[in-house]
């Protein structure tokens, strides 16, 4: 026989492990910046200076070239929301009003994953994204900090 | 003195960019990165506005709602980048309707760092320096289909959206402090006939001219920040040459110098905005030769975006604005005209309800309701439509389906 208490406990157990998933365990990204730059670490606002279109030049002067998937694409979402913590739709927008107003050009969108990989190992100054599983060497791997 | 500078200064620049070109060879490398990029929108609505002249005079439901924009951008080397758009708009009252050059100009990338990006814009560009200026035409990226006419006024639009001339920006970008930009420029802009008669009367047939346009503007983004805020300073002049032919206007000189302040919050559902402004006008001459006019206007908007879902978006803004701060009732105005300008005309306030609905990706819905009291921002401006006009509470709806690649 169960007892109303022996419930009650074991939902505060349940609510207490839920909690521990969310807020203690890190998420485990599924993405990693990659690039064809002579960087192998950025900062968050770094990242986000470039995918906002604002840093056009790599350190060493080499012009930086962004691709992105399209905007429904799950991993463009993914990067966009977990990577740079900037919705999609407001992506679109600073994108939008640079090209619009004629003071800036987009990102450049490739239409699959491994068009993203390859387009960006074989383009100098550019950066991207991919898939944690994705066979990339070490080398165009940026280490995101914060 | 100050047009003479500008003119040396544009000299100046054109002599430096071509320099330029010649010295820059044009890259043989073979690139994957394309040169260019081409982008454009098309936009069709209706509008019914009811007890003003806004959109039309007859007052019945309208399709002079058509906007359709094209533009391209094609990078020539490392510091030179040619952008142009080409516009067709028909609003009916509120603008000329037609084909126009949005803009077309030279971007010369003086200075590129990893914190640093100078460049310098010559030839005809859109003013960058307000809120929604750089693309209150493009209906998909501004927030309404009508934008808050106390900052945006339609009457006014060709003589605010952009002019000939060089424009520079100065951006920064730290880790610690944020995003800096700043922006300056001096231009002027062609006035045409029917613009001038849009903006003053439409019995003005003399030639409105505008000698200069100087602005400069600072936002600030903190580190990593949601808040964006603005700092506008704004000199204008004009001139208007009265017709010799019997007309009842006479030659005259107008100035404007505007203080403009903004705040922008983009949350991840709400958005917040608001701008408040100062304007000192001067008009000497015009209504007779002795004539002379020393009025400053104000007003301010705030703005806020809910964003339902993906797809759905809300919209609420109210609007304030004061075409005399020390007669904001119209009083004084109709007393002083024996009553010719009912004291209406001397304020426009506006509450605005809308909503947009992407359809697709590149596919949006858009609908919104205003209510309005006041008639100080109609056209003409400066001897307005007294017998439409007669309404001091009047209201408009509008819905605009879009397209854009």
């Amino acid at each position: 026989m169960v007892s109303c208490k022996d419930v009650f406990i074991k939902n505060i157990l349940i609510c207490i492990i839920v909690a521990v998933e969310i807020l203690i365990i890190p998420t485990a990204y599924s993405i990693q910046v990659i690039a064809n730059a002579n960087v192998t670490s950025l900062t968050k606002s770094q990242l986000q200076g470039i995918f906002l279109m604002r840093q056009l030049y790599w350190p060493d002067k080499q012009k930086i070239v962004v691709f992105v998937l399209p905007h429904y694409h799950s991993l463009h979402q993914d990067f966009s929301k977990k990577t740079l913590s900037i919705l999609p739709y407001k992506l679109d927008q600073k994108w939008n009003k640079l090209i619009y107003s004629g003071l800036g050009t987009g990102p450049i969108v490739v239409q699959s994953r491994q068009a993203l990989i390859d387009v960006v190992i074989s383009t100098v100054g550019a950066i991207g994204y991919a898939e944690d599983e994705a066979a990339i060497k070490d080398k165009y791997v940026i280490k995101i900090t914060h | 003195m100050l047009l003479k500078l500008h003119i040396k200064i544009q000299q100046t620049l054109f002599i430096l960019v071509v320099a330029n070109l010649l010295m820059n060879e044009v890259s043989a490398e073979q690139s994957t990165i394309p040169d260019s990029q081409i982008h454009g929108f098309i936009a069709q609505g209706l509008i019914n506005v009811n007890g003003s002249n806004f959109v039309n005079d007859d007052g019945e439901l309208s399709a002079e709602l058509t906007e359709v924009g094209l533009n391209g951008s094609y990078q020539l080397n490392s510091h030179f980048r040619l952008a142009g758009q080409l516009v067709y708009l028909n609003g009916g009252n509120r603008y000329g309707d037609g084909f126009r050059v949005d803009y077309v100009f030279l971007d010369w990338s003086l200075h590129q760092t990893e914190h640093w990006q100078v460049n310098l814009y010559l030839g005809r560009f859109k003013n960058s320096h307000w809120l929604y200026s750089g693309t209150r035409d493009v209906p998909f990226i501004r927030p309404s289909i009508i934008l808050p006419q106390s900052v945006y006024f339609d009457g006014g639009r060709d003589i605010d959206i952009g002019a000939y001339g060089g424009a520079l920006k100065i951006s920064h970008n730290s880790d610690s402090m944020g995003d800096f930009d700043f922006n300056m420029s001096s231009s002027t802009i062609n006035i045409s006939k029917e613009q001038t008669k849009n903006f003053l009367s439409k019995q003005a047939f003399g030639e409105m001219s505008n000698s200069y346009d100087f602005q400069v503007s600072l936002y600030w983004q903190p580190a990593l920040s949601s808040w964006r805020f603005g700092l506008i300073l704004l000199d204008k002049e004009f001139t208007y040459e009265a017709d010799e032919q019997g007309e009842r206007f006479f030659d005259s000189y107008m100035t404007k110098q505007r203080v403009m302040a903004n705040m922008s919050f983009e949350g991840e559902s709400w958005e917040f905005s608001g701008v408040v402004f100062r304007d000192q006008n001067v008009i000497d001459g015009f209504y007779s030769p002795s004539s002379y006019k020393d009025r400053v206007a104000e007003g301010f908007f705030i703005q806020s975006r809910y964003r339902i879902n993906q797809a759905l978006t809300l919209l609420a803004r109210y609007d304030r604005f004061y075409a005399d701060r020390n007669d904001k009732d119209g009083q004084d105005l109709e007393q002083k005209t024996g009553g010719l300008f009912p004291s209406y005309f001397n304020y426009q306030h506006d509450r605005t309800l809308g909503l947009s609905y992407d359809i697709s990706d590149k596919t949006r819905l858009q609908f919104e309701y205003h209510y309005v009291e006041g008639t100080a921002r109609l056209t003409p401006r400066l001897l307005p439509d007294f017998a439409i006009n007669n309404n001091e509470h009047w209201n408009l709806w509008a819905i605009e389906l879009m397209y854009w690649f």
